[in-house]
């Protein structure tokens, strides 16, 4: 479990630049507004994720899935990032699944061989 | 043991064809590699293949081998991995917000890599949502003012009432 209460906090160097890409050219954060938002992503954080537990205790799911991450954003009225989210899951999972074949074949002894079916999976999808 | 062999002699061929297509080098054709390479696959795992490899050294230049074993770790990779990472806050805080939330009981990795890209899109849609009362107020520094404006102003936003008055 988390020890201290800053650990929670989510790191200040990546919000910056999130927030620097969002921003036209030229503008920029005071501490106190970057703060703000550092606080707001913490807090949308947890609100979506009761709201997604909530969701899943209705349909009587014990495990939150991706899914419903995406049915509760919907319901709070931010379904325009669900478009983009769907697409970066889809990179998201083959990547997982790239992971896990090439871990498999790492097992097979010989690294080399695996590369045949890995490489010619990869263009049907 | 057999057909893995026969993989590896057609991966071999078609790492051997690729610097071929990069280089127009002929080695690859030299029949005499392929029977030696098909000889000691039979019986010998990889790291006499890289035997082999240094053996070749001495027929071919060196820039050009190295160019061939480095097609062959690409290959072992895989093509479609992106550079970039696709998330760039990090997963475990994310899991610790998460797990604040006493019912939440199991969550799968892809509900976190969920939440955490949309945390990511919500940061975003926030700075710009914020800057739009920056630009009116004719500045170009964004203050917690307008982060409150925006909040205040927008209703699915509404849940934030309240949380950034510390």
């Amino acid at each position: 479990m988390v020890e201290r209460i800053e650990d929670l906090n989510l790191p200040n160097a990546v919000i910056s630049r999130l927030i620097k890409d969002a921003l036209p050219d030229g503008a920029n954060v005071s501490k106190e507004g970057r703060a703000a938002i550092t606080r707001s992503a913490s807090v949308f954080a947890i609100f979506l994720t009761s709201s997604a537990t909530a969701l899943a205790h209705q349909q009587n799911h014990k495990t939150i899935t991706a899914r419903d991450i995406l049915e509760t954003l919907t319901q709070l009225d931010f379904e325009s990032f669900v478009p983009s989210l769907q697409q970066d899951l889809e990179v998201y999972r083959q990547m997982v699944k790239n992971k896990k074949e090439s871990k498999a074949s790492k097992k097979e002894a010989n690294a080399d061989i695996s590369s045949g079916p890995a490489v010619a999976e990869v263009p049907s999808e | 043991m057999y057909v893995p062999c026969v993989k590896l002699i057609k991966n071999w061929n078609r790492i051997a064809m690729a610097s071929e297509d990069l280089f127009g080098h002929e080695y690859s054709e030299d029949p005499d590699s392929e029977l030696q390479i098909n000889k000691v696959v039979g019986s010998r795992g990889q790291a006499q293949i890289e035997e082999i490899a240094e053996e070749e050294e001495e027929h071919v230049q060196n820039g050009k081998t190295e160019a061939t074993k480095e097609i062959s770790t690409d290959s072992v990779k895989g093509t479609t991995e992106p550079e970039t990472k696709l998330c760039k806050l990090p997963m475990s805080r994310i899991r610790n917000l998460m797990k604040l939330d006493p019912d939440l009981q199991v969550a799968s990795h892809e509900a976190v890599f969920a939440v955490a890209r949309s945390v990511e899109l919500f940061i975003e849609s926030l700075a710009r949502e914020s800057y739009t009362y920056t630009a009116q107020a004719k500045k170009k520094t964004v203050q917690k003012r307008d982060v409150e404006l925006a909040i205040a102003a927008v209703d699915c936003l509404m849940f934030l009432d309240g949380a950034i008055n510390f």
